[in-house]
């Protein structure tokens, strides 16, 4: 497993190395895990931190990819994979939540991001715009994080929920408040 | 915007789980890495350097993954559609009505007697009903429950599946009746009539018992007659075609009045 | 940035407006017909998130009360919500059916389609969104234990399995409220054991009904059990409450076994022991 090869890939490449893996090519799977799952481990684990669920959701999204990669050639037209991999690793991850729901000894923690006051830092270039941006900034982090879940992640009020310990109706009064907020802060 | 990418300072810190990084350009990198091979790329060094933990998981999960993925490669999707069309109980039947509207000819063939009413013509009204019986059928269709308890259910899903077996029976009937050197074009009209009419009273006592009622009924009433030569063929008479579509009108309307029928199962057990 | 209107996606307001409704299920004074037959008489519902059991003799009308909860049946009387819309409208059930599951006691499926496709097919009939489909597909496979047989005909499957299949199909949009007629009828002892684990993750945000005969399985996986006899209810309460209604006169091998035939003979004491 060499992590360290560079990958000097046009965008499509993801893309094709799904559709030979739908015709069972192995070697192919393998190198769409090696170039996929740094950047998806790294992101489950920035969600969840518990290591042992992100390994769990790690086998099971590369399994239902290895098994499903017919339906992707298929259907998505135009979708990339990689974010046909990630609504699998999310829905994954929410119903390994749901198993350990009933275990009343395992709250399973998920990383809260506190507001840095940043200055220097080397900003992605326009990257979100900026009222936008200051507007993200702003907002309080359990209300960002809901966001996150929502529209980043792409996850329903009732996922969102399970995956951060909420009750759905909190889950949907910090949704509306931050949709309150950045529209204040946009206007 | 340009195609900018994140600084390796960034990555870094996303990658080491740096909870301080501030929201608006966490949520940048994530949208951007979601989308950008090369910073992936960028990432997958970042995690063989710095991170060997992450690395020595990543080598387990896939040690662990590689002898699971052996399973053959999926098949073809022709089925998924056309399923959506007919029924999927449908194809049996239509070899029937295939076959009754075959023998129907051969005995036009075999008998040549002059001015002897045609059997294809006769049961070409009729012909579509044994599809029609299955596109809402409590016995014939076994997953008839779970299908009535659908979203789906209802009467958009009956024409379609009603339309998949006309599709399919009435240029069969415009074939048969090219071979028997007869003119069937007169009977489409009473076919849709009797389709409507199935579907109508469907509503009532079930599809498949308004198919038998209704079948019988014509052939006993005037199949039956007209070939022991008692009667002459009025119902197909072009005089009798407005009334013929009268009757497939009073189908329709009922059907759609009571369209709430096919979302429920019936009350009759 | 290139492509970013992809990876976000609007909040929609509907999404986030608040429940009006506090139960998923409820229902006051329920009476449905089976045929002639007033099959449900008077069964009262609150249910919310969580596994409920549904116990009681054959003919008691669980099979009635499921299907009308299912929609497929009509109330002859009193009053049904399911997620605070009251049934009856022809576009409101539309809307409604899209957010149910239901596994019926006759589980028909076509012989000649291979699993994937019977749900896929489901799916559709659910009217799960198109690109949605095969991975909606493909997670109910997996949650249900049938991966490794998913693309084998149905005819080729053993009872069990075929059970199994019937549980992915009622999954596949995952719905908030889920009705299982008798869902673990040829399953062996091991498969029960996975079911109850499933049955347990799905309760944890979703109102699942439970109709079974298996006295064990209600006491294992299921939050609250109500008891009905000849449509009426006898029982609401816990597990632990029935095993409790029991003693050691009952009839039974388990406590809830025992508290099971002590309720019902208290409600038909002319009946006789069953």
């Amino acid at each position: 497993m060499d992590v360290l090869r560079s990958v000097k890939g046009n965008e499509d490449d993801e893309e094709r190395l799904v559709r030979r893996v739908a015709k069972g090519d192995r070697l192919s799977f393998e190198e769409l895990y090696r170039r996929t799952s740094p950047w998806l481990i790294v992101r489950l684990r920035r969600r969840c931190s518990d290591e042992q669920i992100v390994a769990e959701v790690m086998q099971e999204t590369y399994l239902a990819v290895w098994r499903a990669a017919g339906s992707f050639a298929g259907a998505a037209a135009g979708g990339s994979a990689v974010g046909w991999m990630w609504t699998i690793a999310s829905r994954r991850l929410v119903d390994a939540f749901r198993r350990r729901a009933h275990h009343a000894e395992l709250p399973v923690a998920v990383l809260v991001e506190t507001v840095a006051p940043a200055a220097e830092e080397e900003a992605l270039a326009g990257a979100v715009g900026d009222a936008v941006g200051s507007a993200l900034r702003e907002l309080a982090p359990e209300l960002r994080q809901v966001l996150q879940s929502m529209v980043l992640d792409g996850l329903s009020v009732r996922e969102t929920a399970v995956l951060l310990g909420l009750p759905e109706g909190t889950v949907k009064t910090r949704a509306r408040r931050a949709r309150i907020a950045m529209r204040e802060a946009l206007s | 915007m340009s195609e900018t990418h994140a600084s390796a300072q960034l990555i870094g810190r996303y990658v080491g789980g740096d909870t301080g990084i501030p929201g608006d350009e966490l949520w940048a990198l994530e949208a951007h890495l979601e989308n950008c091979p090369i910073c992936r790329g960028r990432l997958a060094e970042v995690v063989g350097e710095q991170t060997p933990d992450v690395t020595s998981m990543l080598s387990g999960i896939w040690s662990e993954l590689e002898p699971l993925a052996v399973s053959a490669p999926e098949p073809v999707r022709r089925r998924r559609w056309v399923a959506t069309w007919a029924s999927p109980t449908l194809v049996p039947w239509l070899g029937m009505t295939a076959l009754v509207m075959g023998l129907a000819l051969l005995v036009d063939w075999a008998d040549t007697t002059a001015g002897r009413p045609s059997l294809v013509q006769l049961l070409a009204p009729v012909a579509p009903l044994l599809g029609v019986a299955v596109s809402w059928a409590r016995g014939l269709d076994p997953a008839y429950e779970l299908t009535s308890a659908t979203p789906r259910a209802g009467l958009y899903l009956v024409l379609r599946r009603t339309i998949a077996v006309l599709v399919v029976v009435i240029p069969l009937l415009l074939l048969v009746g090219w071979a028997a050197e007869t003119s069937v074009a007169l009977s489409l009209l009473p076919c849709l009539a009797f389709t409507s009419a199935t579907l109508a009273l469907g509503g009532v006592i079930g599809v498949s018992r308004a198919a038998i009622v209704l079948a019988s009924a014509w052939v006993v009433l005037v199949v039956g007659p007209v070939l022991a030569g008692s009667m002459i063929p009025l119902v197909l008479d072009p005089a009798g075609l407005p009334l013929w579509g009268a009757a497939f009108v009073l189908g329709v309307v009922t059907v759609v009045a009571r369209s709430e029928a096919y979302t429920r199962l019936g009350s009759h057990r | 940035m290139k492509g970013d209107e992809q990876v976000i996606r609007a909040v929609n307001a509907a999404e986030v407006a608040p429940t009006t409704y506090a139960w998923e299920i409820r229902a006051e004074g329920l009476r449905v017909k089976a045929g002639r037959r007033m099959a449900v008489d008077g069964v009262d519902l609150s249910l919310g998130a969580g596994v409920h059991g549904l116990l009681g003799p054959n003919g008691a009308g669980k099979t009635t009360l499921i299907r009308a909860l299912a929609t497929v049946l009509r109330p002859a009387g009193g009053e049904l919500e399911l997620l605070g819309a009251s049934v009856g409208g022809r576009t409101e059930q539309r809307r409604l059916r899209r957010q149910i599951g239901y596994l019926p006691q006759d589980f028909g499926f076509y012989k000649r389609f291979t699993v994937r496709e019977f749900i896929e097919y489901m799916a559709w009939l659910k009217e799960v969104s198109k690109k949605d489909i095969p991975a909606a597909v493909q997670r109910a496979i997996e949650r249900i234990g049938l991966a490794d047989r998913a693309d084998d005909r149905m005819k080729t499957l053993s009872g069990g399995m075929i059970r199994r299949a019937g549980i992915a199909q009622a999954i596949v949009n995952d719905p908030r409220i889920l009705l299982l007629d008798e869902p673990a009828a040829g399953l062996d002892p091991a498969q029960r054991l996975r079911f109850r684990e499933l049955l347990r993750e799905l309760g944890s945000d979703t109102c699942v009904v439970v109709s079974t005969h298996l006295v064990e399985d209600v006491a294992m996986a299921c939050t609250d059990v109500m008891l009905i006899d000849e449509g009426k209810p006898v029982f609401r309460g816990t597990p632990s409450e029935l095993e409790a209604a029991g003693g050691a006169g009952d009839a039974g091998d388990s406590p809830i076994e025992r508290g099971y035939t002590a309720l019902l003979a208290r409600h038909q004491p002319d009946r006789g022991s069953r």
